[in-house]
């Protein structure tokens, strides 16, 4: 599985509040080589972003406390958030429309698979080396 | 200790749990994220499964039995029920919550109660399968539990 950037580990943002499904996600892309942050609600996911901080990738699930997915995908690209990859994730397809009304990129039901997961990785990978 | 029945019996197990619909692909998935950095990473994180979808239970117990009925919020516990239940493979527990919300959907309270004790079955099943399942695992131990070997 290659998903290393020349350099540079990928900086993935995992916004999950169940607590088991942050614990998978992240140990996949651990496995995976990223870096990774979590965000517990999509509040978190956007005051990071405020902070200043940069991802290569955004994972979101749908239904959280205090700010959704969706919303939070809304709020980070009105906030200029254009370039990075987002990932809305839930347990089933309703939460598709959502999402890519929002603005993200892709979505994908759970429980992603490794495979899935990887290949997305090496398109941000792929992306990010084009752009050096 | 004699090994080869013990793998026998652990592969005879995970097999009928698959057989059965208890557990589906994804719970190979997360074994093939279990290794020497994280060897015991599949029985924590089903621990944790157990332990938030306990509450989640409630949680939904008691939504069923306010008055009136907040449908939305009992599709949202469950719809939360289905996903980390399918984030470890729990087959027969996803599939119940899709009755589950669909009886939401319809708002039929005598088939959300049906669901619910249907869920709380399958859950303490799986919790007691699960258990013996990893009890059998830990007594190979950690140099035996090659991912693989059980499959």
């Amino acid at each position: 599985m290659a998903s290393k950037m020349q350099g540079s580990a990928t900086k993935a943002l995992v916004v999950e509040d169940i607590k088991v499904d942050c614990v998978i996600l992240l140990r996949m892309l651990q496995k995976l080589n990223c870096k990774t942050t979590v965000a517990h609600n999509g509040k978190e996911a956007v005051d990071l972003f405020l902070e200043g901080k940069t991802f290569d990738i955004v994972f979101f699930d749908k239904d959280m406390p205090l700010m959704t997915g969706p919303e939070a995908v809304t709020k980070i690209r009105s906030m200029g958030g254009t370039e990075v990859k987002m990932v809305g994730v839930s347990a089933d397809f309703g939460g598709m429309e959502a999402f890519m009304h929002a603005g993200a990129d892709m979505f994908v039901p759970k429980p992603m698979k490794l495979e899935t997961l990887d290949s997305m990785l090496q398109e941000v990978i792929s992306k990010k080396n084009m752009s050096v | 200790m004699d090994y080869s029945n013990l793998r026998r019996q652990i592969f005879s197990m995970k097999k009928s749990l698959f057989d059965q619909g208890y557990l589906d692909e994804q719970f190979n998935q997360l074994e093939e994220l279990q290794d020497d950095s994280s060897p015991n990473f599949v029985e924590e994180v089903v621990a944790l499964f157990f332990k938030d979808s306990s509450r989640l239970l409630t949680n939904i117990e008691q939504a069923l039995e306010k008055y009136p009925q907040d449908f939305y919020r009992l599709d949202s516990l469950v719809h939360q029920f289905k996903g980390s239940g399918s984030s470890i493979g729990a087959l027969r527990m996803k599939n119940e919550c899709s009755m589950f919300k669909a009886h939401c959907s319809d708002r039929n309270l005598e088939g959300c109660r049906r669901s619910l004790q249907k869920m709380k079955r399958e859950h303490a099943t799986l919790k007691q399968k699960l258990e013996t399942y990893f009890q059998l695992l830990r007594q190979v131990g950690p140099r035996e539990r090659a991912v693989n070997s059980w499959k």
